[in-house]
C-alpha cells in the first residue's frame, strides 16, 4: 500500500464519518483508512434504543449501507485497535502488529463511558450502552416489565430511558453529579427537569450515594444497588450514564499536546502539522473563553468531522466556538436542547 | 444450536492457510464432526503439489440439513490460519458472512498483510488469539488449527461432544497426551467462541432426525472407491502412484491384505494394467488406478484387454491436461481417452459417478459388469470428486454379487469349448485358466470363436464385441442414467456427467424456481450411451445445454455424434468446479430470460 496521499481517520462515529465523506468529496483520489475497534459500519449511539424499539438486526441501524463504503472508496479498517501513533514516521501501529503509515491523520476516535473511581469495581455487574452489542445483551438480560437502573443520568442515558419507559420496562434513576450531562443546569432548572422526567413514569432517586452493585439474592431480580447508609434498590439490569471519557490513550507520546482531550485550534489542527482532531476527544481552543473546551451533541460531533476535513483537504475554515447547548422543555412536554437528537 | 426462523440449515465454511498449517486437517475434523452430528456435508479440499511449507491449502465445508449437491461459490465462513493465501479469498465470502482470524501474530506484519484490511464492508470480522490460546494450553503454537476449530464451534454452538469423538479417532494411533492436548486447546477456543457476540448471518440448526436404513459415514470419493472394491471383493490391485488418485491404492494397500489379499506398486502404469489384465484372465477380481498420463500409457493394454475379452476396471480420476498439466486442478478432459483411447475400434464401458456415493456402487458394480460383459470397465472420476467428501449412507447390506461370468455348465464328451463363441446376445461362456476341460488360447491378435489367429473373421467379431455391451444400460442395481426436474416438455434440458452433475442440479433447481421449466439428466454410463433415456430428454427440450469442466465440449461432441441434436456447450478449465451461477446464467439465457446479475440490478 502506497503511503503516497493517504489519509487514516483513527474512529468512525459520527465525526470520523463526517469526515471520510467530505475529504472524498473534495479529493476523489486520494486514498481514505479508517480504523474502528467496531466488527459493524457505522451505527450513531443515538440509534441504539431502537433495539428494545422493534428493530430485529444490526442492519436496520446503520448510517449507511455496506456498499457505501465501496462506493465512495472508503476503507473501513473493522475491529482493529490503534496501539500508539508514531508521529515522526507517520505511522499508525495497529494492536496486531501491523503499521498503516499516513501522510495526515485525523483522530475521532470519540469516547468511552466515563466510570466515577467508587463504580469502578463494579463494571462486571453493569451494562455499557456504547455499541450494538452492549444493547443487544441490555435487551437480552431484560425481562418483560423489566426494571433497569440508572446510575448518573447523563444526556444518553435519558433518551435510552424514554424508550424503556415507552415499551413498557421500568427505569430508576439514581442521580449523580452527571446528570444533564453534559449540560449545566441551575438548581431551579435542575428541579424542573426533573419533575419531567417523573412525568414520564422515571423514578428519580436523588440525594442517594451508590456504594455497591451486587449480584441479586435467590428468587429477586438478578442486580441490587446498595446506598450509603443502607437500604439499595433492586433491578434486572445496571447501567452507569456518567457521561464521556476521550479515547486517546494510543495518542500519548505522539508529539500531539494533550490536555484532558486531544489540545486542537478552531481549525482543529492539533500541535503536529500532519494531525487533526475531530469529535469527542478533542478540546477545542475558544478565544471567547480563553481556554480549551469540549464541545458535544450530534449536530456539532459532525460539523468538526466536515471542518476538520476541509482543513485537511487545503482549506481553511474555523469551527464556531460558540453553541447553544440550552436545556428547555418542548411543546411536547419533553426535555430537549437545541443539539441533541430525539427521535 | 442457534435457530433462524426454522430455516434449514446451509452454512459452508472455508479453512485457508499454508501447507504444514494442518489446514486439512481442521477441515477434516470440521466434516466429519458435522456428518456425526446428523448433518449432510460434502467437502472438498485444494492443497497444492509443494511439500510442506509451501503453496496454500483450501478446506471447503457445506453442512446442510438437507442432501447438498455441490459446494457454493460463496462461503459463509472463512477462517484464515495464513492471511497471505486467504486474503485473496475474501471476496469469495457472502455479504455478512464471517472472516475469522488470528490477531495476535508473533511479529510485525507489512502493511497491508493483515487480512482485516482486505473485508468487504459487509462482512464481519471475528480477531482470535489462535496462537495464543494455542500456546497457553498445548505450550505451542502447533494446535492454532484445532483452536480455529473449537473457536468456530464454539462460535455456531455445535455439539462438541462430536468433536470429541472425532480429534480422539484422528490421533489414535499416536500417544494419548496428543488427544488430550488437542481437546483440551479444542475446549479453549470453544469458550471463546461461545462467548463472542456474534453478528454475521450464518446459522445452525439442529439436524433433522431421520431413521436411517444403513451406516451414515463421511467419506471421499476415492475413499468410496476403495470401500466399493473392497465390498464387491477384489481379490488384487495394481497401481502406480498418481494425483489424484494415489490414494485409491494407499488405502487398499492396507485393506486388501487384512484380507489376505494382495496390493502391488507395480514400476510403472504399463506394468500396472498389465498384471491387472493377467490376474483378472486368471480369474481374479482385478483393477488398477490411475490419472491422465498414466492412463495415457495404458491405452495399449486396454486394446487387449477389449480384445481378449477380460473382465479389468480401471479407476481414472482426472485432473488438469494434457501432459503433467495441473496435477492439483480438477477437469473432464480425459472422457475421450477413456471411450476411445486404443487402437481400432475398441469399443469399452466407462461408468462416471457424479457423486461419492455413486463413487461406491460404481467401484462395486464395475467388477460385475466387468465380468457379466467380459471387457474392460473404466471409471472415470476427476480431482473433485476423488477428494471431496461427502456424509453417504452405505447400504445395510452388501450390494454387490460375487463372479458374474457366464457360466460354461458342462461340455459333452469330446465337445470343444469356444472361449470366443458367438452367441445370442454375443457373450460367450467364460472359464478361467485351470479350469477342466476348457483348454483354450487367448491373444491380442484378432481370432476365431476358438481363440486362433484370424484375420477373416473380423466384421463378425468386432460385431460381437460392440453388440455384447449393449444390454449393460439395464444392468440391474445401477442407476445409468437420471432424470430430474420437470416432465414433458420443457424449454431447456441440462445433460452432464461427473462431479459437474451436483452443480447442475443446483443451478436446475434455482432455474426452477424463477419459472423456468427445465429439466436435468445425470448420464452415468457413457461408453455405450444409453440412448433411449437420452433421445426421450431430447426430444422434450427446446434447448439442450452440456456443461463440463474441459474446453472442447468433450460429452457435448459425444452426445451431438450419437444423436445427431445440436448441444449448446458451456465449458469451463478453471482448474476448479463449475460454478452454479455460470450454469443458471446460461439456463436463463437459453430460455429467454436474462441474467442473475440483470434481475439484481433491476
Amino acid at each position: 500500500m502506497s503511503a503516497e496521499n493517504h489519509i487514516v481517520i483513527i474512529g468512525s462515529g459520527g465525526a470520523g464519518s463526517e469526515a471520510a465523506l467530505t475529504i472524498r468529496q473534495r479529493d476523489p483520489d486520494c486514498h481514505i483508512t479508517q480504523i474502528t475497534g467496531s466488527k459493524l459500519p457505522f451505527i450513531s449511539r443515538y440509534e441504539l434504543p431502537q433495539v428494545f424499539n422493534g428493530v430485529s438486526g444490526w442492519r436496520e441501524l446503520l448510517a449507511e449501507p455496506p456498499e457505501y463504503y465501496d462506493k465512495n472508496q472508503i476503507t473501513v479498517r473493522r475491529n482493529s485497535w490503534v496501539d500508539h501513533v508514531d508521529a515522526k514516521n507517520k505511522k499508525v501501529l495497529l494492536k496486531h502488529k501491523e503499521e498503516v503509515s499516513y501522510d495526515k491523520l485525523l483522530v475521532a476516535s470519540g469516547g468511552g463511558g466515563y466510570l466515577p473511581e467508587g463504580l469502578r469495581e463494579f463494571q462486571p455487574l453493569m451494562n455499557g450502552f456504547g455499541t450494538y452489542e452492549q444493547a443487544v445483551k441490555v435487551r437480552q438480560a431484560l425481562p418483560k416489565k423489566g426494571h433497569v437502573i440508572m446510575l448518573g443520568g447523563d444526556m444518553t442515558g435519558l433518551d435510552l430511558a424514554r424508550t424503556l419507559v415507552a415499551v413498557g420496562h421500568r427505569v430508576s434513576l439514581v442521580v449523580g453529579e452527571q446528570l444533564f450531562w453534559p449540560h449545566e443546569v441551575t438548581d431551579d432548572q435542575r428541579a424542573k427537569f426533573v419533575s419531567v422526567l417523573e412525568d414520564m413514569g422515571i423514578k428519580v432517586m436523588i440525594d442517594k450515594k451508590v456504594t455497591a452493585v451486587k449480584l441479586g439474592g435467590r428468587g429477586k431480580p438478578a442486580r441490587r444497588v446498595v446506598f450509603d447508609g443502607g437500604g439499595g434498590i433492586d433491578g434486572d439490569v445496571v447501567m452507569p450514564f456518567c457521561g464521556l471519557m476521550p479515547s486517546l490513550n494510543f495518542m500519548i507520546g505522539a508529539d500531539v499536546d494533550i490536555e484532558r482531550g486531544l489540545l486542537v485550534n478552531p481549525e482543529l489542527k492539533t500541535t503536529n502539522d500532519s494531525i487533526w482532531a475531530a469529535g469527542d476527544v478533542c478540546q477545542i481552543w475558544s478565544p471567547e473563553e480563553n481556554s480549551y473546551l469540549f464541545y458535544y451533541g450530534w449536530h456539532y460531533i459532525k460539523e468538526m468531522g466536515k471542518i476538520a476535513a476541509i482543513n485537511m483537504t487545503g482549506g481553511k475554515k474555523k469551527i464556531s466556538t460558540y453553541q447553544d447547548d440550552h436545556l428547555y422543555i418542548n411543546k411536547q412536554g419533553e426535555i430537549d436542547s437545541p443539539y441533541w437528537m430525539y427521535r | 444450536m442457534t435457530r433462524n426462523g426454522g430455516k434449514e440449515t446451509d452454512i459452508q465454511i472455508a479453512i485457508c492457510g499454508s501447507a504444514g498449517d494442518g489446514t486439512i486437517a481442521a477441515g477434516d475434523i470440521l466434516k466429519r464432526a458435522m456428518a456425526k452430528a446428523g448433518y449432510k456435508v460434502i467437502a472438498f479440499d485444494v492443497y497444492p503439489p509443494e511439500i510442506r511449507g509451501f503453496g496454500k491449502c483450501i478446506s471447503r465445508v457445506r453442512v446442510k440439513s438437507e442432501q447438498a449437491f455441490s459446494l457454493k461459490p460463496l462461503s459463509d465462513v472463512l477462517i484464515s490460519l495464513d492471511d497471505s493465501h486467504a486474503i485473496p479469498h475474501v471476496v469469495e465470502v457472502k455479504e455478512f458472512g464471517a472472516v475469522i482470524y488470528e490477531d495476535t501474530p508473533v511479529s510485525m506484519i507489512p502493511e497491508g498483510g493483515h487480512i482485516s484490511g482486505h473485508l468487504l464492508s459487509s462482512h464481519i470480522p471475528y480477531g482470535v488469539p489462535f496462537r495464543e490460546l494455542s500456546e497457553r494450553v498445548t505450550s505451542s503454537a502447533r494446535s492454532r488449527n484445532i483452536t480455529a476449530v473449537g473457536y468456530l464451534a464454539g462460535l455456531y454452538g455445535m455439539p462438541r461432544e462430536v468433536f470429541y469423538d472425532v480429534i480422539s479417532d484422528k490421533f489414535k494411533t499416536k500417544p494419548a497426551s496428543l488427544t488430550r492436548i488437542s481437546i483440551e486447546a479444542f475446549d479453549a477456543a470453544y469458550v471463546v467462541g461461545q462467548d463472542t457476540f456474534r453478528l454475521d448471518e450464518g446459522f445452525l440448526n439442529p439436524p433433522p432426525n431421520k431413521a436411517r436404513n444403513g451406516d451414515l459415514m463421511m467419506m471421499s470419493g476415492n475413499g468410496a472407491i476403495a470401500r466399493g472394491c473392497m465390498d464387491a471383493g477384489l481379490d488384487t490391485f495394481f497401481g502406480y502412484p498418481i494425483t489424484p488418485a494415489t490414494t485409491i491404492m494407499e488405502r487398499l494397500a492396507t485393506e486388501l491384505p487384512a484380507k489376505g489379499k494382495r496390493m502391488l506398486q507395480t514400476e510403472d502404469e504399463i506394468s500396472a494394467i498389465s498384471a491387472a489384465i493377467g490376474a483378472a484372465y486368471a480369474g481374479a477380481r482385478a483393477a488398477t488406478a490411475t490419472s491422465g498420463p498414466g492412463f495415457a500409457l495404458m491405452s495399449e493394454m486396454m486394446g487387449l484387454g477389449v480384445m481378449a475379452e477380460v473382465p479389468v476396471v480401471i479407476f481414472v480420476s482426472q485432473r488438469g491436461g494434457p501432459s503433467t498439466g495441473m496435477p492439483t486442478k480438477t477437469e473432464q478432459s480425459d472422457l475421450n481417452i477413456a471411450v476411445f483411447g486404443s487402437a481400432g475400434d475398441g469399443q469399452r464401458i466407462v461408468l462416471a459417478p457424479t457423486n461419492v456415493e455413486g463413487c461406491y456402487k460404481c467401484a462395486g458394480k464395475a467388477f460385475e459388469i466387468a465380468e457379466r460383459y467380459q471387457t474392460p470397465v473404466v471409471v472415470l472420476l476427476d480431482l473433485y470428486l476423488s477428494n471431496r467428501y461427502e456424509a453417504v449412507e452405505l447400504p445395510a447390506n452388501n450390494p454387490f454379487k460375487a463372479n458374474c461370468s457366464k457360466p460354461t455348465g458342462k461340455l459333452k464328451k469330446n465337445q470343444p469349448y469356444h472361449r470366443f463363441e458367438i452367441t445370442r446376445d454375443f457373450i460367450s461362456p467364460r472359464a478361467i485358466p485351470g479350469d477342466k476341460g476348457f483348454r483354450h488360447t487367448v491373444t491380442g491378435l484378432e481370432h476365431d470363436e476358438n481363440g486362433r489367429p484370424n484375420d477373416h473373421v473380423h466384421q463378425e467379431m468386432s460385431h460381437k464385441r460392440h453388440e455384447k455391451l449393449l444390454p449393460v444400460a439395464r444392468h440391474p442395481g445401477i442407476t445409468m442414467s437420471k432424470r430430474f426436474g420437470d416432465k414433458g416438455k420443457v424449454d431447456v434440458a441440462i445433460i452432464g456427467w461427473g462431479s459437474t452433475f451436483g452443480e447442475i442440479l443446483e443451478a436446475m433447481i434455482a432455474a426452477r424456481e424463477e419459472g423456468i421449466r427445465c429439466a436435468a439428466m445425470k448420464v452415468v454410463l457413457l461408453s455405450p450411451l444409453p440412448l433411449g433415456p437420452i433421445n426421450a430428454l431430447l426430444g422434450d427440450a427446446r434447448k439442450v445445454l452440456v456443461p463440463e469442466l474441459n474446453y472442447e465440449g468433450q460429452f457435448a461432441n459425444l452426445l451431438t455424434g450419437a444423436t445427431g441434436r445440436l448441444v449448446t456447450k458451456l465449458n469451463r478449465v478453471t482448474g476448479t468446479p463449475m460454478h452454479v451461477q455460470d450454469i443458471l446464467d446460461e439456463i436463463r439465457r437459453l430460455a429467454g430470460k436474462k441474467k442473475g446479475r440483470q434481475l439484481a440490478a433491476e
